[in-house]
């Protein structure tokens, strides 16, 4: 037997329903724009119907509907696109510092250019070719003088921008890795929080939103897999673990190195350390065995008969002094760079002087990129600049008119040497020209950087696609979401008018009947 | 089931494209705005290698070319000099064989003596030319004078050359010794030294003494011009190196350009493209996004 009532509660179970399904659909609209929120659906339920409560079974037809109830709020969420995503979005943060550290790398070096190191080289010789022109003369010297401040100014200033950009990458490390335990921190909270909520049956559907919208994050950043237990998310980045339940393991720069190329292998810290390690000291180490084989390139140069070597010089093992020094044939020796081969030769000065290293490092380690000078001396005075490679008379004389050391210091651009890195490391091409050297790292980076700029397109792409999935299943649509409000709205209104026509019914029970013939 | 489409992954996918769009019309619009295809090594960079090769020979070959400058106007400068020389050595020559006629009276002889010494001196003048504060003829000893009046004949001038490159692997002397246009200081027909005979010898009436000078003139003389013809002969060398430079400069440029430069044509109407790519994903994004059940529903 059902209660006269009976209708009244089913139709304001039906509002109350319909009302929360109204609202959800608000929530829905309303954070239609919020980064990783995904659509919520009111799980609708018809209430349990009513058996006749009695002595005897009813013999009432059927169950009687007792109304509607929500069971449930969920979010709409694929989880194997999430992992897709994840593993997706590792690969584009790596690649995206990587293509950004090639692009900082392009610029450091900066060609082709009119300023570039390419260009000063080329200046460097034709200053040379230009004092064998008029070696007498001052002029020719300082210009010279003037174009090798420059060249090592600008191998200086990009030793200096490399060195500063690994700088930056290392304190990018300690942000990042600050970064990763906001994150993780945030991550374990959230998942006391929703275990919390959760245990009381309730879904906590905008907490999970924003725990997934975290690990998204943190996909970006580290290499990581998510378990999702009984007590929350447990993240490991490779064998390490970064979250447990409520737990979490703060990292720190340090440990992030150690694990490079074990439990990290991808996402931006990956990208970082191996934009630092592998690029940027590849070039700076590159440009350290430019520089100093610019200095001391093991080259064969072939001085003419006649020329007179300076007083107690040692050439491939041959002492030379007295009356041997003046060669009567022509002498090809192995020589250790421009610096041994200005020492082969005479400044301007009398009584004759032989030239100084033309190079030297400003810490008198080995030259490098960042402390190859010109030698002061030389910078002082260009004088001091040695051209020739002959004395006559006694007391010996300087032959100003002869340029012999000058050509073949011009010559050198197309002579081909050893390079010599001051690390003792293998350098990349042992044999060439210094241009063929600079010309081998610019086409090497461009290479690089082309292959980055390709990887990070690709990897944008398909993380789009990916997100585009994901927003397909997640992602409110306004279209279904008025619809539903619609939909919804019709059917509060259809329950009130229920309880209008019940209300009526009632209103006739109680007030319109038992009064025949009042 | 089809697939769910909702105005996000419409915004999402409306701004990558434009955002891609965009990013193609800059890239075509830097090509433009610098005139280079290549602008950074990985816009190419097997080209940019070749580029700065290129870039590196161009600019060597402007060295050359300021070397064989150089070297045209020192080799021209000794050839006037040698036109000179020659001049006086002809003269020299005439009043010779005037001096040495029987017809020729004591005073006449004394007058071919007077010129002679002028000669004499004019070639120590000569012997001593200078260009740019460099001696011309005292080989890489340019800071010295090589000779003067009282020494001339017993001096030697420094032989050695002095070499300009003027093309990868080729140096060419620019120079030419005082010992191979006047006669070293053994040699009989030294100029000086033959001037100076000569001249006595018309001085003291010698018609002898003057013939036997006159010949070694003459063995001087063919000298000189075997050295002549060797520095118009070295001067054609260098045009030619200066031609073939010329040459290569204009190819060299040609492949830059081929390498580095940008087809403007073809680039304004790849940027024209891309405008309208972008102009209409514009217009149709602005046509997908403004409306939705929103907008109609009452």
């Amino acid at each position: 037997m059902r209660s006269t009532f009976h209708s009244l509660e089913t139709s304001k179970r039906a509002l109350f329903t319909q009302q929360a399904a109204l609202q959800t659909t608000g929530h829905n609209i309303a954070n239609a724009n919020t980064a990783g929120y995904s659509r919520q659906t009111v799980n609708m339920q018809a209430t349990r119907p009513i058996e006749a409560v009695g002595m005897t079974h009813s013999t009432a037809p059927g169950q009687l509907g007792t109304g509607v109830e929500f069971t449930s709020i969920t979010r709409i969420r694929e989880s194997f696109l999430d992992s897709q995503y994840r593993s997706n979005s590792q690969d584009q943060g790596k690649w995206s510092i990587q293509a950004d550290t090639l692009q900082k790398l392009e610029a450091i070096f900066n060609e082709p250019n009119e300023t570039g190191i390419r260009t000063l080289v080329d200046k460097y010789w034709k200053s040379w070719s230009d004092l064998a022109q008029d070696p007498e003369n001052i002029t020719g010297r300082k210009i010279l003088r003037e174009n090798t401040l420059a060249l090592v100014d600008a191998i200086n200033l990009s030793s200096k921008q490399l060195v500063n950009l690994e700088q930056d990458l290392t304190s990018n490390l300690d942000v990042k890795a600050t970064q990763i335990n906001t994150m993780l921190e945030n991550v374990s909270k959230l998942n006391k929080e929703i275990s919390r909520i959760s245990a009381y049956g309730d879904n906590p559907n905008d907490l999970k939103d924003q725990r997934d919208l975290l690990v998204d994050q943190l996909s970006k950043i580290v290499n990581i897999t998510v378990t999702d237990t009984d007590q929350g998310y447990e993240i490991n980045m490779g064998g390490t673990n970064l979250v447990a339940g409520q737990d979490y393991n703060p990292v720190d720069s340090a440990g992030l190195q150690g694990a490079y190329g074990t439990d990290l292998n991808s996402g931006e810290v990956y990208g970082m350390i191996t934009s630092r390690d592998v690029y940027v000291r590849d070039y700076q180490r590159q440009l350290d065995t430019l520089a100093n084989s610019l200095a001391n390139g093991q080259f064969t140069v072939t001085i003419p008969a006649g020329s007179v070597l300076p007083d107690g010089i040692t050439l491939n093992g041959v002492t030379y002094n007295g009356a041997s020094r003046t060669l009567s044939t022509p002498l090809t020796v192995p020589v250790n760079g421009i610096n041994e081969l200005h020492t082969m030769g005479y400044t301007l000065q009398n009584p004759p002087t032989a030239g100084v290293p033309f190079f030297v490092s400003s810490n008198g380690g080995p030259i490098t990129a960042a402390t190859i000078r010109l030698n002061s001396i030389i910078a002082d005075s260009p004088d001091a600049i040695a051209t020739s490679m002959r004395t006559i008379g006694t007391p010996e004389k300087v032959v100003p008119g002869n340029n012999t050391l000058a050509l073949l210091m011009a010559n050198l651009k197309d002579t081909k040497m050893n390079f010599v890195s001051p690390d003792g490391s293998t350098p990349v091409i042992g044999n060439g020209t210094i241009d063929d050297y600079y010309r081998s790292v610019i086409g090497q980076l461009g290479v690089q950087s082309q292959d980055a700029k390709r990887q990070i397109s690709n990897q944008d792409a398909i993380l789009a696609q990916v997100d585009s999935r994901r927003q397909s299943v997640s992602g409110v649509s306004l279209d279904e979401e008025m619809s539903n409000l619609i939909k919804f709205q019709h059917a509060y209104n259809a329950a009130a008018r229920v309880m209008t026509s019940v209300d009526e019914l009632l209103d006739k029970v109680i007030n319109g009947m038992g009064v025949v013939g009042r | 089931m089809t697939i769910r489409v909702t105005s996000g992954m419409i915004h999402n996918q409306l701004i990558r494209n434009l955002n891609n769009n965009y990013n193609r019309m800059s890239a075509t619009q830097e090509q433009i705005e610098t005139g280079r295809k290549i602008n950074r090594a990985s816009d190419d960079p097997v080209g940019i290698t070749y580029a700065l090769r290129y870039r590196s020979e161009l600019s060597m070959n402007d060295q050359y070319q300021r070397n064989i400058t150089t070297a045209t106007s020192s080799v021209d400068h000794v050839d006037t000099v040698l036109n000179q020389i020659n001049e006086l050595l002809q003269r020299a020559k005439e009043l010779a064989v005037r001096g040495i006629s029987d017809s020729s009276s004591k005073e006449a002889r004394e007058a071919i003596g007077k010129e002679l010494d002028g000669i004499f001196k004019q070639a120590v003048t000569l012997g001593n030319d200078q260009v740019n504060g460099k001696y011309t003829f005292n080989g890489q000893l340019t800071t010295t004078q090589p000779y003067d009046t009282t020494t001339a004949g017993t001096t030697d001038t420094d032989e050695a050359s002095i070499l300009l490159p003027l093309a990868p692997g080729v140096e060419i002397q620019t120079n030419i010794s005082g010992n191979s246009v006047f006669g070293a200081s053994t040699d009989a027909d030294n100029v000086f030294t033959v001037f100076k005979e000569l001249r006595d010898a018309m001085n003291s009436n010698d018609s002898n003494a003057a013939r036997s000078a006159m010949e070694r003139l003459d063995t001087r003389f063919n000298t000189f011009l075997g050295i002549r013809s060797e520095v118009g002969a070295r001067a054609n060398r260098i045009e030619m190196l200066d031609n073939r430079n010329q040459d290569l400069n204009q190819s060299l440029n040609g492949l830059i350009a081929k390498t580095e430069d940008t087809d403007i044509a073809q680039a304004i109407m790849n940027l024209q493209r891309d405008e309208n790519v972008y102009q209409a994903s514009l217009s149709v994004g602005s046509k997908i996004i403004q409306p939705s059940l929103v907008d109609y529903l009452r």
